[in-house]
């Protein structure tokens, strides 16, 4: 561009083209971003939808077979083909319920004494601790289990929830038996710790983008730190919290490796935690190399596709919980 | 501005107008004394020994320029600097001649006493009648009647009321900026504190909603003792029966506002409230 002034008027134009240049080039890279954008987009539907109908097709002869029988049959005998889902269902929403159960309180806890409470000296290197418990293998967790965590339970737990529920109503039955240590009480407990982390990091995370001027109002109200966080901060990150236990809860759906260490891996309902049981994804690892025959192979895979059915229902259960609870909250942000 | 019988007129130079006039009359009582207030963030020394009394039912202003510790001064009042570590304060503050910086005062009971207003307005993620019940429910079982009529009155109080009486149950986030500064006005005032601080409170707010939060406290200031911090000093001037002029963590100047204003004893007061510096 030059910057002479003796023509005006085609200096003009020249300044025009090659603005109208620049323009042009940004239009044509702006389309490129946008044709990028939108493939990174339809390939996570076209993986989505390709998971989808292979599981679906590699199901199909089991589906043919047992029909929705499958969903209420508890026999899972190789011998005689003849299969059903029950157990492992049961193994996988009890073992993640229990995990649940114990870790949301905790991560809880653990992210208000973080936010909160904690010395500050202390706030890193127990924000590292927990991070490095997310980091740890869980073929770790699982010979962990197996050989410490179990005969643990085994010898000093278990005795002792047997006794101390002896005679109680509900609980006697949910504690009853001989103390194998391993089992769904015990899977329940490794998923615990393993989803721990996920639920506890979220939750300080979102816990931490509170303003503290907000937190400060409910103090100068006279509240408590359990009331601010109850009444304020809860609230105030609601949707971010639900998301960490969402996390949290897909891991122990899916979890495999560890869980296949500890929880027995028997095809049968007990209404003991205590008896051992087997979860979906600990009955595809054990038995996918030795299924023989196309109605075991199929069995399995329709075991994966009922897994993420699971979870796909469980998602948009906590969606839809989210939205509802918004809507009585009082709507619009 | 509306600001009907509190004022009559606004003068040139600064918008001294007809406050009650305590210079000469009788002494009111002090609610608050500062005694020598030292405050530390970390091994900062942010307040070098700072004293002053805050008179009863009156409005006192805290003026200076940016990081004169004005505000620092403020959240000494309601101890709101217990909630981080490494800041601490040192000296005395009496509220009704008990020292509140003593350890063994209850927070929470001296934070029910001296309610609190922040710059920007903080209203809680829920409904605008739950905004002002959570902090009454805090302290006191009310029937679901004695609420309602708690809630209703402090949103009077506020001048509120008659703007979202017929949508208590929308969330307090749905109204505008200055509702919501009012709100959190409301919020303060519905536990019945004695003393009102308000750390600017219409620094984030539009001219009218400005007027009506600064008409709001020359009603406010027959029941509550009000300390305000504000960087506006035509609002000082406006709202204020005496003012604190403090400059790097020192008080340079206390009196009643007009005489402040306009017969200033320190040159730094002088340079400040007629913009040499700031």
């Amino acid at each position: 561009m030059t910057t002479t002034t003796a023509q005006p008027r085609s200096d003009f134009d020249a300044r025009a083209a090659a603005v109208k240049a620049v323009a042009d080039r940004g239009r044509r890279q702006d389309n490129i971003f946008r044709g990028v954008a939108l493939a990174s987009a339809l390939a996570v539907l076209l993986v989505l939808g390709g998971v989808i109908a292979s599981l679906f097709i590699g199901a199909w002869p089991a589906i043919r077979e047992f029909g929705p029988g499958f969903l209420v049959t508890e026999t899972w005998n190789p011998v005689t083909d003849r299969f059903g889902a029950v157990a492992p269902i049961y193994g996988t929403l009890m073992t993640s319920a229990i995990a649940m159960a114990i870790a949301v309180p905790i991560g809880f806890g653990i992210a208000v004494f973080i936010t909160e409470i904690c010395p500050p000296w202390a706030k890193r290197p127990l924000g590292i601790a927990i991070e490095l418990l997310a980091g740890i293998p869980s073929i770790i967790y699982g010979i962990w289990g197996l050989f410490v965590f179990a005969p643990f339970l085994q010898h000093h737990v278990q005795p002792f929830l047997i006794e101390a529920f002896e005679d109680v109503p509900v609980l006697e039955a949910l504690f009853r038996g001989p103390p194998y240590g391993i089992g769904i009480l015990t899977a329940g407990l490794i998923l615990a710790i393993m989803v721990l982390p996920f639920i506890t990091s979220i939750t300080r995370d979102v816990f931490e983008t509170v303003p503290a001027m907000l937190k400060e109002s409910a103090y100068g109200l006279g509240a408590t730190t359990w009331e601010v966080v109850w009444n304020v901060v809860l609230p105030y990150t609601r949707i971010g919290v639900v998301g960490g236990i969402m996390l949290g809860l897909g891991r122990a759906l899916g979890e495999t490796m560890a869980v296949t260490f500890v929880i027995g891996n028997a095809h049968r309902i007990s209404a003991s935690l205590l008896a051992p049981g087997t979860t979906i994804s600990a009955a595809i690892a054990n038995e996918f190399t030795e299924a023989v025959g196309d109605i075991y192979t199929a069995s399995l895979i329709l075991l994966g596709l009922i897994l993420f059915v699971i979870t796909f229902a469980v998602l948009a259960a906590a969606k839809l919980l989210l939205l509802r609870a918004q809507a009585r909250a009082g709507g619009g942000r | 501005m509306t600001a009907p019988q509190q004022r009559r007129e606004i003068k040139i130079e600064t918008a001294l107008g007809d406050r009650p006039k305590v210079e000469g009359g009788e002494v009111p009582a002090e609610k608050i004394t500062i005694r020598d207030l030292k405050f530390f963030y970390g091994d900062r020394e942010a307040l070098h020994g700072i004293s002053l009394p805050v008179y009863a039912k009156r409005v006192t202003a805290f003026i200076g320029p940016s990081g004169c510790g004005k505000s620092t001064l403020l959240r000494v009042l309601n101890r709101m600097y217990d909630l981080y570590p490494n800041q601490r304060a040192e000296g005395t503050v009496l509220l009704d001649g008990e020292d509140i910086l003593a350890k063994s005062k209850d927070v929470n009971l001296i934070r029910t006493k001296i309610g609190m207003v922040f710059q920007k307005p903080t209203p809680f993620p829920m409904a605008i009648y739950e905004n002002i019940a959570f902090g009454i429910r805090l302290y006191e079982k009310l029937s679901q009647p004695e609420m309602d009529a708690r809630v209703e009155s402090a949103l009077r109080k506020a001048a509120l009321w008659d703007e979202v009486k017929d949508k208590l149950a929308a969330s307090g986030l749905s109204l505008s900026g200055g509702q919501q500064q009012r709100l959190c006005i409301a919020r303060a005032i519905a536990v019945k504190p004695e003393v009102l601080l308000l750390d600017e409170p219409a620094s984030a707010l539009d001219p009218i909603s400005t007027a009506k939060i600064e008409e709001l406290i020359g009603e406010l200031q027959r029941d509550y003792t009000i300390a305000i911090v504000t960087h506006n000093l035509q609002q000082a001037a406006r709202v204020s029966d005496h003012t604190a002029f403090l400059f790097l963590g020192n008080l340079v100047e206390f009196g009643p506002t007009d005489t402040l204003f306009t017969r200033p004893k320190d040159k730094r007061t002088e340079d400040y409230i007629t913009g040499r510096f700031g």
